[in-house]
This record gives structure tokens, C-alpha cells and sequence, in this order.
């Protein structure tokens, strides 16, 4: 039997992600050029590519500060989930009493928008007296109930011979966890910090509501700042974008594989 | 090097007792062997001696010390299960390794006992390797490796072989039997396999429901089975069992013979099914309406429909209560 021949598929592929990347394509190129990007007819290659937008953008407004408070909140954010939810997972794949009801209560707290939740989280982090803190801004990010029941099902997809053998070689629950459950759960866990740092790191509407002076402030709030401070700022708002953007890229190129087996693993078994 | 005390254990989950009451005494560096059918409770009070069950009622000690409270870690024991349960994410080396380092072992020590356990296992070229890169007997000299490297009070075997090939469970056993005399540890081993049971054991320990049916050494049980269960559950094919008023009568294949004297036959029937197995010949009779299987020399019933008499050594015929299936 013949194989169907395989560049038909590949050309509609490539087809399809060109017309992904021309956005980041077009990103990148403004952020050289800082050319209007109305201009018409819009030109593919950019005319003397610079810099310049790039160091304005890093001198001229605290950006250095921003991504640094970036950094610290999603670091917390990504801690506090591994944490939370490598606890509460393993929990769930024992039995309790009472464990139905939580897992009912937990799948209901998913179906609250965060929205709804603003005004008590935002008294709770009052109360904590974190309001204004890196803690304060990651702190209703520390935990992510999708993720729990992620490690959840990759726990339970672990043999239990394996936790069986642990323990009789004389480990402890949280040794159990670490040195057997989470190596198992490769995927999992890469998932959880890509989802955790893309939603920390895209957080807008919390950390404009507890931030309360401009050093503590995150990348997209220094980006919404930026708008409304500088005028024609094309090619540095560009520029920025892209600063903002290369972390996450770069996490997710890197984590890409565990990822997408994170995501599908139970469409598939093993 | 430690004994075993079981006394009255019992457990329940739920509302289901699985085993009811088990009194059992293991002496230091005996081999006993749990055999039983499917469900009988085998895994549970296995794993209720691990510590990896809780313990409804009763008492177990190791060492003469009560364990019931204690994590498997403090009991020094080392289990072998059934789908082996290699780390998948550690070398042959880390597996054995594991548990050693857990333990304040030294590392050149720990160099030292995996080496020895795995010349004795001849693994010594696999320890690089990862678990999924070794067959299913090799994982399984692993997984005792593993065991061994501890030098743990008591080895605790779940079906240990009962995932390899029929050949290589031939194999492997005898070489958990060679394993015996350079480590002489106290030993439980489950298995439902009976040749295992019979080849392997000091003592066998036949359970059934939840209930020990007999202890014995494996000639006692073959030779003198306690109940009717124990019976037919010991031996290939099993004692053939012939109601007679009260008592069911039992005798097993291999004990019936060719009836030639002039003396009435034992019994006598007609032969339905005849298996050549070469060495000997497996009869089925039908004898007034029971089915009874004869283990004879080849060549002495050829077909099915033939006439068969039989006779037995009365001292190879075994009595049992019809309603309580105890030995008379
Ligand atoms: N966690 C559990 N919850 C409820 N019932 C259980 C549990 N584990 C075992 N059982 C029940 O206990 C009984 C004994 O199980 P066990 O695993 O000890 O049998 P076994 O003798 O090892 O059988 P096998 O030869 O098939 O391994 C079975 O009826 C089983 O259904
Ligand atoms: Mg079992």
C-alpha cells in the first residue's frame, strides 16, 4: 500500500502558521522601525531597522522595575501552585470522608468568575495587610483549582505499587510526592507553571487593584501606564511588547513538549 | 532474621470482612507460603504484615515486637510486587539503591550491596540501564535485588513470578529456590500456583474466604489434607472426591491403579475424555454419575468408551465430613 504523499499537509500547515506568526511578525518590525503602522501601502520588510526604540523603553520609564516585579509575582505565583497544588492533588487521590463534597465545592469555584471574587479577595489581602506587596498581587494566583485536579489525574495515573514500594523503602508522604509522583508527572507540572506564569503574568485587573504606587507595579500595568504618558509612541510601545513577550515565549519553547502531553494525557493513555 | 506472630488479625473494608481471624507462627528464616484462590485474602494479610494495610483487629508482631501501629518503614521489611514496581524514572542501579539511601547507609556501602545483590541476581550489566529497557525476567531479578540489598528482617513476595512466561516462571523459580540457601531470610511468598507452592515452601499456609484451611509442610498437606477444600486445591488434577452417605470418599489420580486382581474393583466406569501426556495417561471416568480422573501408565486406555476398573491402596484413600468438609 502507498502512503498518501505527505506536502499537501505540510503545505497547508506552513500556510496556516504564517498566518499566526505575521502578527508577532508585524510586532517585531514596528518595534525596530517605529513607522506608523497605518501607513499604506504597508511595507514587508522594514526600512533601517534600530534599536533606539528598545533602549528608550528601558530608560526611560522604570521598565527594568516592572519586569522585575513581574518576575518576583509569577515566581511566588508559580511556587505557591507547584505547592498548593502537588498538596491538594495528592489529597484527592485518597479516600476521606467528606472528599465528594470537596471535590463538588472545588469544581463549583470554577464556575464563580474572578470578577465576582475581587471585592472579598480584595478585603482578605487587606486584612493580611499584603495590599501594595509582590505576596499581595500573587496571592490569588497561589493556587489554581484546574491545576489541582491536573495533578490530581496524573497522580492517579501513577501505578500504586509504585507508592506501595515507596513506602516500604521507607519514604514519607511528601518524599512520596517529590521523589516519585512528580518526576512521574513531568507533564503536569510543565503545564501548571505555563498556564500559572501566562495568567501571572497577564494579570492586569488584580495588580491595578492592590498595587498602589508605580514601583510596584507589573509589565501590563507599565504598558497600560506608557500609553497614556508618552505620545507617538509606536515603535517604543512596540518595542515593549516584544520585552514583554520574549519571557513567555521563552518558557513555553522550552516546556512545549511536557506541555502539550500535559493537556492531552488521558485523551491518550500512557 | 526475625519471626513472625500473627494472632486473631482480622480485616474489614467497609462492611466487608475479607479476613476473618488468622492465627499464624512463622519461625526465623522459615519459607512459608500463602496459596488460595482468587479473593481469598492472600494480597490483604500480606500487605497488612507490610504495614500497608491497617489492621482491623488482632495483633501482628515481627521480631517479637507488636507492629500494628508501626509505619512499614520502621518494620524492616522489604515486599516484592506482583508488576514488580521499578521506579520507571531511575536507573537499575538507583532502584536497588533507593531505600538504602533513605536508611543512613553509606554510600560506599550501598556501591558494595548492590554489587554483591546483583552478582547474585547476574544483573551486573543491566544496573545502567532504565526499567523499561529490560525484559519481564529481568525486571524481575531486579525487583528481588531490590529486596535484597536491604537485608531486611522478613521478605514479603506478592505473585512475584505470576507475570512471566510459563518458561521462565520454571526458571525463575528455581533460582528463588538457589536464592534460599545464600540468603536465608524469614520469607512469606503468595502465589495461587501450587507447583509453587509445593517446590518453594518450608511450610504452605492454604487460605480460603478469609480463613486458614490448613498449615503444613508441603508433604502434610499433600498427604494428609485437613479439609475437603484443601483437597482439591493441592494437587494437579485435584483428588477426586465420591459421595458416600455421610462422607465424601478421596482419592487422588496418581493413587488409583490398573485393577487386575480377582477381587471386586475399587471402582469402575466407563472412560469419557483420555489426554496422553506422554509420561502417563490422564483418564476421565464416569463412575455412577461422578466424574473421577485417573492418572495411569500410557497405553492402558486408548480411546473413550472402553471399560475401566480401578483399584486403590486404602491407606492412599482419604475420608471427609459431607457437611463440615473436615478430614475424618
Ligand atoms: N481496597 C479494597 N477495598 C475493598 N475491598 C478490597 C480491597 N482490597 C481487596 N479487597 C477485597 O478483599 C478480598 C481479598 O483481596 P486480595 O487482594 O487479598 O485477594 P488475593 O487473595 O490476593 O487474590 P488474587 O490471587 O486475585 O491476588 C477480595 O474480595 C477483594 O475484592
Ligand atoms: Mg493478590
Amino acid at each position: 500500500m502507498r502512503r498518501a504523499p505527505s506536502w499537501p499537509r505540510h503545505a497547508i500547515m506552513i500556510a496556516v502558521s504564517v498566518l499566526m506568526l505575521i502578527p508577532f511578525y508585524w510586532v517585531l518590525k514596528t518595534s525596530l522601525t517605529g513607522e506608523n503602522i497605518y501607513a499604506y501601502p504597508p511595507r514587508i520588510v522594514p526600512v533601517d531597522p534600530h534599536l533606539y526604540n528598545y533602549v528608550d523603553v528601558w530608560y526611560l520609564i522604570p521598565f527594568p522595575r516592572y519586569l522585575l516585579n513581574s518576575l518576583i509575582v509569577t515566581a511566588m505565583a508559580i511556587c505557591g501552585n507547584l505547592l498548593f497544588n502537588t498538596a491538594a492533588g495528592y489529597a484527592l487521590t485518597k479516600q476521606f470522608p467528606g472528599r465528594r463534597w470537596i471535590v463538588l465545592l472545588l469544581l463549583s469555584c470554577m464556575l464563580i468568575p474572578f470578577q465576582a471574587t475581587i471585592i472579598p479577595a480584595y478585603l482578605i489581602t487587606a486584612q493580611l495587610g499584603v495590599l501594595n506587596t509582590h505576596l499581595g498581587i500573587a496571592l490569588p494566583l497561589l493556587s489554581t483549582i484546574i491545576c489541582i485536579f491536573i495533578f490530581k489525574a496524573s497522580f492517579e495515573s501513577v501505578p500504586r505499587s509504585l507508592i506501595d514500594a515507596a513506602r516500604v523503602d521507607g519514604l514519607g508522604e511528601w518524599r512520596i510526592v517529590v521523589r516519585i509522583l512528580l518526576p512521574l508527572s513531568k507533564s503536569a507540572v510543565a503545564t501548571n507553571v505555563i498556564l500559572t506564569f501566562i495568567w501571572s503574568w497577564n494579570a492586569f485587573m488584580w495588580p491595578l487593584i492592590v498595587t498602589r504606587s508605580p514601583e510596584m507595579q507589573t509589565l501590563p500595568l507599565g504598558l497600560a501606564r506608557f500609553l497614556s504618558v508618552l505620545e507617538d509612541t509606536t515603535g517604543a510601545l512596540y518595542a515593549f511588547v516584544v520585552l514583554v513577550l520574549v519571557p513567555g515565549l521563552a518558557i513555553f519553547l522550552m516546556a512545549q513538549k511536557e506541555f502539550i502531553r500535559g493537556l492531552t494525557s488521558g485523551a491518550t493513555k500512557g | 532474621m526475625a519471626g513472625i506472630t500473627l494472632r486473631a488479625v482480622r480485616k474489614s473494608f467497609g462492611e466487608v470482612a475479607v479476613v476473618h481471624g488468622v492465627d499464624l507462627e512463622i519461625a526465623d528464616r522459615e519459607f512459608v507460603v500463602f496459596v488460595g484462590p482468587s479473593g481469598c485474602g492472600k494480597s490483604t494479610l500480606l500487605r497488612m504484615i507490610a504495614g500497608l494495610e491497617d489492621i482491623t483487629s488482632g495483633e501482628i508482631s515481627i521480631d517479637g515486637r507488636v507492629v500494628n501501629e508501626l509505619d512499614p518503614k520502621d518494620r524492616d521489611v522489604a515486599m516484592v510486587f506482583q508488576d514488580y514496581a521499578l521506579y520507571p524514572h531511575m536507573t537499575v542501579y538507583e532502584n536497588m539503591a533507593f531505600s538504602m539511601r533513605y536508611r543512613g547507609v553509606a554510600k560506599d556501602e550501598i556501591r558494595r550491596r548492590v554489587g554483591h545483590a546483583a552478582k547474585i541476581l547476574d544483573i551486573e550489566s543491566l544496573v545502567a540501564r532504565m526499567p523499561r529497557q529490560l525484559s519481564g525476567g529481568q525486571r524481575q531479578r531486579v525487583a528481588m535485588g531490590r529486596a535484597i540489598v536491604r537485608d531486611p528482617k522478613v521478605f514479603l513476595f506478592d505473585e512475584p513470578l505470576s507475570n512471566l512466561d510459563a518458561k521462565l516462571r520454571v526458571q525463575m523459580r528455581t533460582e528463588i529456590k538457589r536464592l534460599r540457601e545464600r540468603v536465608a531470610t524469614t520469607t512469606i511468598y503468595v502465589t495461587h500456583d501450587q507447583v509453587e507452592a509445593m517446590t518453594l515452601a518450608d511450610r504452605i499456609v492454604i487460605l480460603n474466604h478469609g480463613r486458614i484451611e490448613q498449615i503444613g509442610t508441603p508433604e502434610e498437606v499433600y498427604d494428609t489434607p485437613a479439609t475437603v477444600f484443601v483437597a482439591g486445591f493441592i494437587g494437579a488434577p485435584p483428588m477426586n472426591l465420591l459421595p458416600q452417605q455421610d462422607v465424601l470418599m478421596g482419592v487422588r489420580p496418581e493413587h488409583l491403579v490398573w485393577h487386575s486382581g480377582s477381587e471386586a474393583p475399587f471402582l469402575s466406569g466407563r472412560a469419557t475424555v483420555v489426554e496422553p501426556l506422554g509420561s502417563d495417561t490422564l483418564v476421565s471416568l464416569d463412575v455412577a454419575g461422578t466424574q473421577v480422573i485417573a492418572r495411569l501408565p500410557p497405553k492402558l486406555v486408548r480411546r473413550a468408551g472402553e471399560e475401566v476398573a480401578l483399584a486403590a491402596d486404602p491407606a492412599n484413600i482419604h475420608y471427609f465430613d459431607r457437611t463440615t468438609g473436615n478430614r475424618r
